[in-house]
C-alpha cells in the first residue's frame, strides 16, 4: 500500500485530507508544503 | 470507520506535527510535479531546490483573486482579498494613508462585505457592479433586496457600470474609469472572484475543466493515477445538473478534503457533489441561497418555475420581528425543488440548510409542505416562510 503521502497546500482542503488520511492509516508518512507562513482553515 | 473531527482544531504546524505526526513545512513552495517519477519539486527561501518523491499527491493549492490587466492595477491603495494577510494589509494601508474615498469593484459577497467594512470605518464607498443588482450568485429581484441593504448602510452603488482603467499619480491609486466616468478614489478593492491555482497542475499534464479547475472523478483523483485534486483548485458535480461545476467555498473545500483522506487511506466513497450552498450579511440583512438560480437553470436548459414571498421571521408582535422574503425554484413537471434563495432579518438565512436538504433529498415542493417544522412563537409562524414560499409554488403550478 502506498505509503508517503504528499500534499500541496496547506489550507482547509488539504490539511482536511491530511488528517483524515493519516488519522484512519497511522502508517502513512504525511508531509504538507504551503508556501505561505501559515497553515490555516481560514475561511 | 474513525471519522476525525478534533482533528480540525489542529491550526499550527506545531500541533500537527504533535497531535496527528503530519509534517508541514511552510515557506516552502512546490514549483513543478513531475508527474513521471512521482516527485515533487520543493523551493525553501535560501535553501536549494530539492525533490520530494511520493506515491500519492494531492494537489490542494486553492484559489487566487482575479486580478484584471488594467493600467495601474499594481499601483499603492489597489488590492485584492484572499488572505489573512490581505486583510492586514489594506488595514495598515488605511491607517497610515487615511483614504476618504473607497470604491469596491464586484458586488459578490466579497464586495458587499468589504463595502461594509469600509462604511464601518467612516470611508465614503462606492461599489461598482456590471450587472443590473449585486450578489450575481442570486437572481436579480433578490439581489435588488441586497443592493437596498447597502444603500442603507450608506454604500453609493453604481450598477451596470463597467469599469476600463485605472488613474494613478505618484504611484498610488487616483480614480477609476468607467463607461460613466471617471471616479475619483484614493483605496480600490477588487473584488472580482477567483481563480483555480491550477498552472502546476496542468503543467503536469493534469486535465483542467470548469474555469480552469481540475477535473476529478467522483472519488477525486485526477486525470493522472496518483494524484487527487480537492477544494478550490478542483472541480465539484451540481448536485441538480449532474454536471461538474466551479464552487470555490470553503464547505467544500473541507469536505472534498475529508474524501480524498479517507480514499486515501483505503476508503472507495464517492463526493455526491454540491448545490452552491451560500450565506453573507450585509448589515443585518441576512442572505442565503442554494441549488440552481432562474439564470443557472436557463445555461443547464433545465426549465424551471419560480416563486417569492415575503413573510415574518417570527409572530409578528415580537420587537425584533424583520421580514424575510424567500425565493423556490422547481422542476414544473415533477415539482422538485431545484433551487431557493433567502434574503432577510436577522433568522432568517440559515433557512437556507432547510432547502438544501430538500434539494439534495430530491424532494417535491408538495413534500416540502408536508415537511414537520419546529414552530413557536419567537421562532416562526406556524407555516415557516420556506412552506409558505412551496405552498405558494405548489398552487401556482396547479392553475
Ligand atoms: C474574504 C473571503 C471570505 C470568505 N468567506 C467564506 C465563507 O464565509 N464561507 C465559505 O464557505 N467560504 C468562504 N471563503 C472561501 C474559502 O476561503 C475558500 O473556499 C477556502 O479557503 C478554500 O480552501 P482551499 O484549501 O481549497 O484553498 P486555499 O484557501 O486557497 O488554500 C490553498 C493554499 O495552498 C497554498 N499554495 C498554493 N500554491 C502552492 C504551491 N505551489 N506550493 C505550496 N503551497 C501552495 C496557498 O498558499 C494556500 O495557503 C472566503 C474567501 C475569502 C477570500
Amino acid at each position: 500500500m502506498a505509503n508517503r503521502l504528499v500534499i500541496i497546500g496547506g489550507d482547509g482542503a488539504g490539511m482536511s485530507a491530511a488528517s483524515q488520511a493519516k488519522r484512519r492509516n497511522p502508517t502513512l508518512r504525511v508531509r504538507a508544503f504551503e508556501k505561505g507562513p501559515v497553515t490555516s482553515y481560514s475561511a | 470507520m474513525v471519522d476525525d473531527t478534533d482533528a480540525l482544531i489542529a491550526r499550527t504546524p506545531e500541533e500537527f506535527r504533535r497531535k496527528l505526526d503530519i509534517e508541514v513545512h511552510t515557506e516552502h513552495q512546490v514549483i513543478e510535479i513531475d508527474a513521471k517519477n512521482q516527485r515533487v519539486a520543493v523551493q525553501a527561501q535560501g535553501a536549494p531546490l530539492r525533490w520530494e518523491p511520493y506515491d500519492e499527491l494531492v494537489i490542494a493549492t486553492g484559489s487566487a483573486p482575479i486580478v484584471p490587466s488594467w493600467d495601474g492595477v499594481g499601483a499603492r491603495g489597489v488590492f485584492a482579498v484572499k488572505s489573512l494577510e490581505d486583510g492586514v494589509r489594506i488595514r495598515q494601508y488605511i491607517d497610515s494613508e487615511q483614504p476618504r474615498h473607497a470604491v469596491v469593484v464586484g458586488g459578490g459577497y466579497i464586495g458587499i462585505e468589504m463595502a461594509e467594512n469600509l462604511r464601518h470605518l467612516g470611508i465614503e464607498t462606492t461599489l461598482i457592479e456590471q450587472l443590473a443588482e449585486v450578489m450575481p450568485s442570486l437572481d436579480p429581484d433578490m439581489g435588488a433586496l441586497v443592493s437596498q441593504g447597502l444603500r442603507d448602510l450608506g454604500v453609493r452603488l453604481l450598477l451596470q457600470h463597467s469599469v476600463s482603467g485605472i488613474e494613478v499619480k505618484s504611484g498610488r491609486v487616483r480614480a477609476l474609469q468607467t463607461n460613466a466616468g471617471i471616479i475619483p478614489c484614493d483605496l480600490l478593492i477588487l473584488g472580482l472572484g477567483v481563480r483555480p491555482v491550477s498552472e502546476l497542475a496542468h503543467a503536469a499534464g493534469v486535465k483542467l475543466g470548469v474555469k480552469n479547475a481540475i477535473r476529478v472523478d467522483p472519488y477525486l483523483k485526477s486525470s493522472i493515477p496518483s494524484i487527487w485534486a480537492v477544494g478550490d483548485v478542483a472541480e465539484s458535480t451540481n448536485l441538480i445538473t449532474g454536471q461538474p461545476g466551479y464552487v470555490a467555498l470553503a464547505t467544500v473545500a473541507n469536505k472534498q478534503g475529508r474524501i480524498a483522506g479517507l480514499n486515501l487511506s483505503g476508503a472507495s466513497i464517492p463526493f455526491p457533489g454540491v448545490l452552491g450552498t451560500a450565506i453573507t450579511r450585509v448589515g443585518t440583512l441576512e442572505v442565503a441561497r442554494t441549488g440552481l438560480t432562474l439564470a443557472e437553470a436557463q445555461n443547464a436548459q433545465v426549465d424551471v418555475v419560480a416563486v417569492r414571498i415575503q413573510s415574518e421571521t417570527k409572530l409578528g408582535y415580537f420587537p425584533d420581528v424583520s421580514s424575510i422574503t424567500v425565493k423556490l425554484i422547481a422542476d414544473p413537471k415533477s415539482g422538485r425543488l431545484v433551487g431557493g434563495q433567502i434574503v432577510g432579518g436577522t433568522g432568517s438565512g440559515k433557512r437556507i440548510d432547510t432547502i438544501a436538504v430538500a434539494a439534495t433529498a430530491k424532494m417535491t415542493i408538495h413534500d416540502m409542505v408536508d415537511l414537520d417544522l419546529a414552530y413557536a412563537p419567537p421562532f416562526s409562524d406556524v407555516w415557516d416562510p420556506v412552506q409558505i414560499a412551496a405552498r405558494a409554488l405548489v398552487s401556482k403550478m396547479s392553475q
